[in-house]
This record gives structure tokens, C-alpha cells and sequence, in this order.
């Protein structure tokens, strides 16, 4: 039937962009991973060398540890944060439902640059939340650590990232039918215990997909550490970056951002089979979502 | 279940962190003096004048316009071609092309513009406006198809079907049905594509080459002078910005009604 051609030919220039411009790029940045530097050429002749050096490097190893880890923390802290809201939005809000949505959305428009050059003017030691502590008295000397510190990236990767968060709970809350936590509660479950059995198990698959997407945001941030990280702001992320500018060394750089991809592989693959298996994944799956 | 209480106050609390930076950027770009610190010291239009006359930041904007409007047209363009295969037509692999595009999204994007650098070397392409075009196209992509499905999926298929009984073609009940119900998916996502191509830096410092758009000159003057006037500047961004979104967002959820 012409239908179905048209789907087929509808998504063949799709496929032919993505293909040209991100799939192309990565299986070069493979080959390259595999090339060396001699001076100032690349040598294409494949070798596992860089891999090996970012195994035996305790620097590179630290570096990719510590991107995971902030990915798995600030995942966690949005959740904690933003599941009350998600909550809210799909199970109290009736009319303005649309509005609450996008009104979490719009700080994300701002663009990357202008947030944190906010967050600096907040948290600098000249800045506002110092100089209104001082003005309080809450504190006499400002606090020099807020800024170009570990804390202020986290804060401000929790910041950027949070809305992100909200989505995939409130998706979960929204396909939650309120039937079976008021059916727990009938049958004399306490609310605790509703929400630990009830509650909790069914929005999971809300909880993976908006963890994934902090995840993969925060592993792959470049800029707030940068910016407002100071010395602890050099990330694993940042190393590729540098070893394709200043330090020259792109077969190096392509190895270790391989490395990060394919761990972010295994940890999609994960998610999805999470999801897969869950309610929400099947309705998706189905197209009902 | 009680209304109101611990929840209610938690999500003010979010919302206030959330809107807390944009605040703090509309305070002091009004506020006349050189150094961004309480207390205030009263009422300028100065940098808002100063930023206006920077005919560097002047010559960055005209850049980025070059840049993103035909960004938002292509993303635009490809989001509603895979839209429409993703919702409208029977499609083998649907699952594929889903994910497909949402690769860009997924790829880290120092990483991406790398590999996309590493490409343009060995294809011995030079750096140009049009290689930052492609480069912000295709990370966009994503979200122009979703917004454009969002609106695809609520349109009533019946509709569709009846043209298609009535003895329209394909392509004539795609002109004078779905187009015309989908016009305000395609206007939304322009607009919120014009918007992340004009803020998008990393992507675009790897690809720009010698040519410089506002989103460069802004990171090196935060970087490098830090001044009230960046407030300003910050603040015009923001306010064109949601401006645009605003439009964006109006015209998707009236498309909801009709």
C-alpha cells in the first residue's frame, strides 16, 4: 500500500542526517581511537596502545570514576528533589496542568552560559548569597568555598538538570492509576507501606528514564565544572576536550571518549531492560503513551 | 489525603530555586554599580546602553541569526519528516528510527563535536557557518520531533481517513488536512529549535572555526570581563528568549483545543 512507502521515504532523509552527521563522526572517532600521534601527524597504523594507557593511568581511571559518580549522585539528588513535585503536578494540579509544566521547562531556554553565569553571581564570595548571610548576620566572614568548588558544580548540575528529572516521574505519576494506592489503603495498608509497595515500584520506570537523562547530561557536562568548578573542575570530559586542542594527542582523546560511550551503552542497556519490563514501557511500546 | 501542606511548599521552594538565577540577572542589571554585590545602589539603564552600543556584540548577533534560522528551519524541516514516520504511517522499525533520533540527544556533546571535527579533517571540509549549521541541526533534531509529534499524536486520525474516503490522494489529503492541523507543532518547534541553536556554545566553539556568533563572545566575556553590562546582555537574552518560547508554547497548546 502507498502508505507504507510514504513512512519509508519520510524517514530515509532522517536516517541519512543522522547517519552523516552522528553516526559517520563516531565510527571515525572508533577508528581514530585505535591510531597514534608521532609529533605533530597521526599515524593510522591500529594499535591498542591508548586503551591500554587509559587502563594503567590512574588519572584517566580517577577522571571516568568521577564523572560516573557525579552522574549517579546528581540522579539521585534530582530524584529526591524533584519526586514531590512530579507528584504534585500529575495528582494535584487539575487545570493549570500544562502551565506548572512549562514554567519548569523555562529556565532551561535561558541557554547554558547565561545559568551559570547567574549561579557565579550567586555563589561567588563577593556575591549574593554571601553578601545577604553577611547582611543578616547569619555569618561574619563571606564563605570563600562556595564558588570553584565540587559543591557549587553539583549545585549547579542539580539546577540544570532537575527539570529533566521532573518529566520522567511526572510520566510515570500520570500513567499511575490512583485505584490501586486507594486499594492498598482499603485493605489496611499504612502509608508508608503503600508507598513503599504500591507507589514506589510503579513509578520505577519514571525514576530510570529521568535518571538516565541526568545521567548522561551530567557525565557529559563541559561546562559547569569549567565554569564554576575551579580546580576540581577538570573532568574526564574536559581531558578529551584538551587532548584535541592544546595537547594535541586525538587518537588518545577518541579512545577515552569511546571508553565513556560505551560504558553509557551498558548502562542504556540496563535502563531499558528496566523499563522494558515494567507497565509504562509496554503502553509505550504499544504507542498508547 | 490532605491538600495543600508539606507538598504545596516544597514545590514553591523548586520553583523559587528554578527561577532564583533568572532573578538574581534581572536584579543587578539595573543596579548602578560596577560591582554585583548587595547592597543595591539604585536604579541604571547605563548597561543596557553600553551593550546596545558594543557594536562587536552587534556584529555576533547578525552571526547567529545567520546561524539559527536556518538551524530551526532544518531541524524543523527533519523533525516533522520523522514525526510523521514515527506517528502518522505504518512503518517497519518504528522503534529503530525512534532511537536513531534520539542518538544526537544521547552523545554527549564535547563528544560529538569532536568526532564531527575528526570528519571534517579527513574530509578536508573547512570550518564555516555551514558546518556549524549541520552540527546544531542534528543535536535539535530531537527535539523538534518530539514536539512535533506531541501535536501530531492528538490529531484525530478519522479526519484523516474521511479525506482519504472522500477520494483524496496521499498527498493531497497530507496538504489539506494534516498540514494545515499540524502548522502550529511546526511553528512551536522552529521557534524553541530558533532557541537552542541561538544559546548552544560547545557544539558550536568546536565547528565555528574563525567566525564568532553572539553564544561565543558571550562565553569569552564571562570568562575574561565580567561586568554589570553581562547582566544586561544576560537579560536580553533571557527576555528574547522566552519571548520566543512563549510564542512557541502559545501556539502548540492552542493547537490542543482545536
Amino acid at each position: 500500500m502507498a502508505r507504507s512507502r510514504t513512512g519509508f521515504w519520510l524517514s530515509v532523509p532522517v536516517y541519512a542526517a543522522v547517519v552523516a552527521l552522528c553516526v559517520a563522526p563516531l565510527l571515525i572517532l572508533l577508528a581514530y581511537s585505535f591510531f597514534q600521534v608521532s609529533f605533530v601527524a597521526v599515524l593510522k597504523e591500529p594499535t591498542l596502545k591508548n586503551y591500554v594507557r587509559i587502563v594503567g593511568s590512574d588519572t584517566y581511571r580517577w577522571l571516568i570514576l568521577k564523572a560516573f559518580g557525579s552522574g549517579l549522585m546528581v540522579a539521585a539528588i534530582t530524584a529526591v528533589i524533584g519526586y514531590p513535585v512530579a507528584w504534585f503536578i500529575a495528582k494535584r494540579v487539575v487545570a493549570a496542568k500544562s502551565a506548572f509544566l512549562t514554567l519548569l521547562l523555562v529556565p532551561l531556554y535561558t541557554g547554558d552560559l547565561v545559568r551559570i553565569f547567574a549561579w557565579r553571581m550567586l555563589l561567588g564570595a563577593e556575591g549574593v548569597l554571601n553578601t545577604f548571610l553577611m547582611a543578616f548576620g547569619a555569618i561574619r566572614e563571606p564563605i570563600g568555598a562556595l564558588l570553584f568548588s565540587s559543591l557549587a558544580t553539583h549545585i549547579v548540575l542539580t539546577y540544570n538538570y532537575l527539570p529533566f528529572m521532573v518529566l520522567g516521574l511526572w510520566l510515570a505519576f500520570e500513567a499511575l492509576d490512583d485505584r490501586l494506592v486507594e486499594a492498598a489503603a482499603d485493605l489496611g495498608a499504612g502509608a508508608v507501606s503503600t508507598f513503599r509497595r504500591v507507589t514506589l515500584p510503579l513509578t520505577v520506570p519514571g525514576l530510570v528514564a529521568g535518571s538516565m537523562m541526568v545521567f548522561v547530561m551530567v557525565v557529559g557536562d563541559y561546562l559547569t565544572p569549567q565554569l564554576v568548578g575551579g580546580a576540581s573542575g577538570i573532568t574526564i570530559i574536559s581531558a578529551i576536550n584538551d587532548l584535541f586542542g592544546t595537547a594535541f594527542d586525538w587518537p588518545l582523546g577518541s579512545a577515552i571518549a569511546w571508553t565513556m560511550l560505551a560504558i553509557l551503552a551498558l548502562a542504556f542497556a540496563g535502563a531499558a531492560i528496566v523499563i522494558n519490563r515494567s507497565s509504562l514501557g509496554k503502553a509505550l511500546a504499544a504507542g498508547e503513551a | 489525603m490532605r491538600r495543600g501542606g508539606f507538598p504545596l511548599l516544597w514545590v514553591w521552594l523548586v520553583y523559587g530555586f528554578m527561577y532564583l538565577p533568572i532573578a538574581v540577572i534581572a536584579l543587578f542589571s539595573f543596579n548602578a554599580s560596577e560591582i554585583i554585590a548587595f547592597p543595591l545602589q539604585g536604579f541604571t539603564l547605563h548597561w543596557f546602553g553600553q551593550v546596545l552600543a558594543d557594536a562587536r556584540l552587534g556584529k555576533g548577533l547578525g552571526l547567529s541569526f545567520l546561524v539559527s534560522v536556518p538551524v530551526a528551519a532544518l531541524a524543523t524541516l527533519f523533525g516533522a519528516m520523522a514525526a510523521l514516520a514515527l506517528t502518522r504511517y505504518p512503518l517497519r522499525g518504528r522503534g529503530v528510527l525512534f532511537a536513531v533520533i534520539l542518538l544526537p540527544f544521547l552523545i554527549p556533546k564535547v563528544i560529538l563535536a569532536v568526532a564531527q571535527l575528526i570528519l571534517l579533517s579527513e574530509l578536508k571540509i573547512e570550518r564555516s557557518l555551514a558546518t556549524i549549521i549541520a552540527g546544531q541541526a542534528i543535536i535539535i533534531l530531537p527535539f523538534t520531533t518530539l514536539i512535533i509529534a506531541s501535536v501530531l499524536v492528538r490529531i484525530d486520525r478519522r479526519l484523516e481517513e474521511a479525506a482519504a474516503d472522500l477520494g483524496a490522494s496521499g498527498w493531497s489529503t497530507f496538504r489539506r488536512v494534516t498540514l494545515p492541523l499540524m502548522k502550529n507543532g511546526l511553528t512551536a518547534a522552529w521557534f524553541i529549535a530558533f532557541v537552542l541553536s541561538s544559546s548552544e556554545y560547545v557544539l558550536t566553539s568546536f565547528l565555528s572555526g574563525r567566525y564568532q556568533p553572539l553564544s561565543i563572545l558571550v562565553a569569552s566575556d564571562f570568562r575574561f570581563n565580567i561586568s554589570p553590562a553581562l547582566n544586561a546582555l544576560a537579560l536580553m537574552i533571557v527576555a528574547v528568549n522566552l519571548a520566543f518560547i512563549a510564542i512557541g508554547e502559545f501556539i502548540r497548546l492552542r493547537s490542543k483545543q482545536a
